[in-house]
């Protein structure tokens, strides 16, 4: 077999690997299954892409999100490779069974684990060689899988299903206890390959304010200074969209909101605007992020408080791919901890309405998020007190990771420290360059991070038949 | 859909139902929707936003009550009508009126759409000799569709086609519906506007920016029923009857003569589906598709319209006298009313 740098060279024109690809590509070919946990940005698809080019079979990753899949179908079919499908909720009846009947033919396969977990699909994937199974985003086993995507816990009896094919999960974040917990839902033994998850080029800072006047306040004030593109993100729709347009109109920006209530036409279309540089500035909730991949972002503003600092690190991991001075600022007024903390007791079913559905399951709505899991629960043989108790633990775990998030803002010293530690890393030592927790200033200036030319005034619009021709010709 | 919006749907001559306009823009064809959009003249609403969820426009409602501008009527289902201060409010701006809009409901508006705009981005992307991007999220069917049309038409002089196709039928419009759509088209190097953002450059609602939208699909769909057209093997199938396959192959039946328990026998449905067939294509078709003499004989005309009163939307069967109720059923009274409303007498 060719070595790893000419297949590399051979398919995407590079010569070096960055760091990690390569050793989570030598653990594959040596048959170890692998958990690579790398940062935002380290070039994991091309882990599988590279592995899938090399080997015969099937690829079939699993991956959670829906626009997510579709768009690394067309990321692929974009970097030329073909043979590349997704099945997800949102494929047509005609289109999956046109899939399945010529398994054989396809070379990369996206699944959300909700439809590997169907009979026909499963039964149908066992009869083609699959060359590697990848689990991306491998942290939703434990962020997502016990609350609302129980799919995920079946992966492991699902893997061996498959006759136990290699397996490599992916993910940006992922602490000891994390990367022991997805080990054991897998039902494997992976060889660990782990980069730092410090982003040493992202510039930290946390801002406390007194309330939310002010916090809009001085988003204003960021906006108008900062050195674009950037990403606000928010916890509400309603609050992104409006804010979107009250940014816009204070500043004269190009700003758009982006979050799972837009069409996905629209949703399109701003990814690409942004994509190609046409928004200074997106408004976002966490449906924005994943699958992106602009290298330019300069700043993220979190507007809301992140419920645990995993999900903080991927959100604000978008800042600065390029390896240039980015920021991470982070907006606080005292209280804000009570709305991730609400959504945390309200993620869950109470232990009324647990005892109640197993005691008559048919008297509830099936359509309801929180009972559609407690029927997952009960048709995998759970007991209620099982399930009460599991819950009972997840509510813990998210207050203990809400918790640590608090921290993070609370930190006087150095949030860098407060961050890798979250994740059993050790941060080098703290300077200039590195943060700024609350109370001390931000300093764009100096970041070189301010925004040195005023932003050009849009052009006219074009006569609509000027517009066609640009086009056409 | 915004207060803006809703006030153009409602008016003050005439309560209207909530639901109809909400199952309208969802496409739920049951007769009585259907029946009370041709009263309302909105039919050209169905399909129009089939993501609408159910109780979709109550807010706007509430919204538009709240202000003054409508007063909920007494009836069972929730009805609107507009207040004088409404209909001024209504008045205020000039709102985009999309002109002739009985096409509307006899093209799937939704595959047309797809069809067009994935067709308009892959000619773009061709013209500027590109072959890796992103493409429109749209259907694996429309994606396969495109594609063959794609390599059969394609040829350097494609571009020019397609874009002289879309002057052609934009020029035909008004220059702001031609810059609306226009700038909401994706193509090289080109993302398009959002409805939302062509709505506040344009100083619109997103509805309105919308309707724009459908116009111009529309008016390019029926230029494209030319088989000469660029577009004509995308859009041309597009173009289909407004009544369902079943219904018409109940009317076709009826259409021979037979009796409707006969009709009903001979096509395994129910004689209340016969009925339910005929009433839909009554509303949907133009007044000569239907043996209406035969359904409604003049006698019964006559009878009913001496006991009803002159506004069709007045007419309730419940009310009518017993002796004529028993003689004759809810689906003559109905069929009547539609009849009289397609021959402009109300």
């Amino acid at each position: 077999m060719v070595p790893l740098e000419t297949s590399l060279q051979q398919l995407f024109g590079f010569t070096t690997f960055r760091t990690g690809q390569r050793a989570a590509l030598t653990a594959l070919e040596a048959g170890q299954d692998t958990l690579a946990v790398l940062p935002t940005g380290a070039g994991k698809t091309l882990i599988y892409q590279l592995y899938g080019y090399r080997h015969p079979g099937c690829v079939v990753i699993v991956s959670p999100l829906l626009a997510l899949m579709n768009d690394q179908v067309d990321r692929m079919h974009v970097a030329g490779f073909r043979h590349v499908a997704a099945i997800t909720s949102l494929t047509s009846y005609g289109e999956r069974q046109a899939i399945l009947q010529h398994l054989g033919d396809y070379r990369f396969l996206f699944l959300s684990p909700e439809m590997l977990a169907q009979a026909p699909v499963l039964t149908r994937l066992q009869q083609v060689p699959i060359s590697l199974f990848v689990i991306d985003e491998a942290h939703c086993i434990v962020q997502w899988g016990p609350d609302f995507r129980p799919e995920y816990l079946l992966l492991g009896a699902i893997r061996a299903k498959l006759h136990a094919p290699l397996t490599l999960l992916l993910t940006a974040t992922a602490d000891h206890a994390t990367r022991h917990e997805i080990s054991k839902q897998l039902r494997v033994h992976p060889q660990v390959v782990a980069e730092t998850v410090d982003r040493p080029n992202i510039f930290l800072d946390v801002e406390a304010v007194a309330n939310d006047a002010e916090k809009q306040a001085r988003l204003l004030e960021l906006v108008t200074q900062l050195q674009g593109p950037g990403v606000v993100y928010f916890s509400s729709k309603q609050l992104a969209s409006e804010t979107a347009t009250w940014l816009r109109d204070q500043t004269g920006l190009p700003v758009a909101a982006y979050h799972a209530g837009l069409a996905s036409e629209d949703r399109f279309k701003i990814q690409q605007q942004f994509m190609q540089g046409d928004l200074a500035v997106i408004c976002a909730t966490s449906a924005f992020g994943m699958g992106i991949d602009k290298n330019d972002i300069r700043y993220v503003i979190h507007y809301h408080l992140p419920a645990d600092l995993g999900s903080y690190a991927q959100e604000m991991g978008r800042a600065g791919r390029d390896g240039q001075p980015s920021v991470a600022i982070l907006l606080y007024a005292a209280g804000d901890e009570r709305l991730p903390q609400a959504l945390n007791q309200a993620n869950r079913p109470d232990d009324v309405t647990i005892q109640r559905f197993y005691q008559q399951p048919s008297h509830f709505d099936p359509a309801e998020p929180g009972i559609a899991l407690l029927q997952f629960y009960r048709a995998h043989g759970i007991s209620e007190q099982a399930v009460s108790d599991l819950f009972a633990r997840r509510e813990r775990e998210r207050a203990q990771a809400l918790a640590r998030m608090v921290a993070y803002v609370h930190t006087t010293t150095c949030l860098r420290a407060t961050w890798l530690t979250a994740f059993d890393e050790s941060a080098p030592a703290h300077q200039a360059t590195c943060c700024a927790p609350a109370g001390q200033p931000l300093d764009l200036a100096a970041l070189g991070l301010k925004r040195s030319v005023v932003a050009p005034t849009p052009a006219p619009a074009r006569d609509w038949r000027q517009q066609l021709t640009r086009l056409f010709y | 859909m915004e207060p803006a919006d809703l006030l153009q749907l409602l008016s003050d001559q005439q309560a209207r139902r909530l639901r109809v306009i909400e199952n309208l823009l969802r496409g739920r064809r049951t007769v009585s929707t259907l029946y009370w959009g041709l009263r309302y003249d909105l039919l050209y609403l169905l399909d129009l936003n089939k993501h609408l969820p159910r109780g979709g426009l109550d807010a706007v409602a509430h919204t538009v009550v709240a202000n003054g501008w409508a007063q909920w009527g007494s009836d069972e289902q929730p009805q609107l009508r507009l207040t004088s201060a409404g209909v001024h409010a209504r008045d205020q701006r000039p709102y985009y009126q999309p002109g002739d809009v009985t096409a509307w409901p006899l093209l799937d508006l939704n595959v047309a759409r797809q069809r067009l705009l994935l067709a308009i981005q892959v000619t773009s992307e061709y013209a500027h000799q590109t072959n890796r991007y992103y493409p429109l999220a749209v259907d694996q069917a429309t994606r396969q569709t495109v594609r063959r049309w794609f390599y059969q038409v394609r040829d350097p002089a494609l571009p020019a086609q397609v874009a002289a196709a879309l002057t052609a039928t934009l020029a035909t419009l008004p220059p702001t519906v031609a810059a609306v759509t226009t700038a909401g088209l994706t193509g090289y190097q080109q993302p398009g506007q959002t409805t939302q953002q062509l709505a506040d450059q344009f100083a619109i609602t997103s509805w309105e920016a919308y309707l724009m939208h459908v116009t111009a699909v529309v008016a390019v769909a029926q230029a494209a029923r030319d088989p000469h057209h660029v577009l004509a093997p995308l859009l041309a199938p597009t173009w289909q009857s407004p009544v369902t396959r079943s219904a018409q192959a109940t009317l076709a039946t009826v259409m021979t003569g037979t009796p409707l328990d006969r009709v009903a026998a001979e096509r395994h449905i129910k004689p209340s589906t016969v009925r339910e067939h005929l009433l839909e294509a009554a509303i949907m078709l133009p007044p000569t598709a239907l043996p209406y003499d035969r359904l409604i004989p003049a006698a019964a005309r006559q009878a009913l319209l001496a006991a009803l009163p002159q506004t069709i939307d007045d007419w309730e069967y419940t009310a009518l006298p017993a002796e004529l109720q028993e003689r004759y059923d809810f689906f003559t009274f109905r069929l009547l009313a539609i009849w009289q409303h397609k021959r402009g007498v109300d």
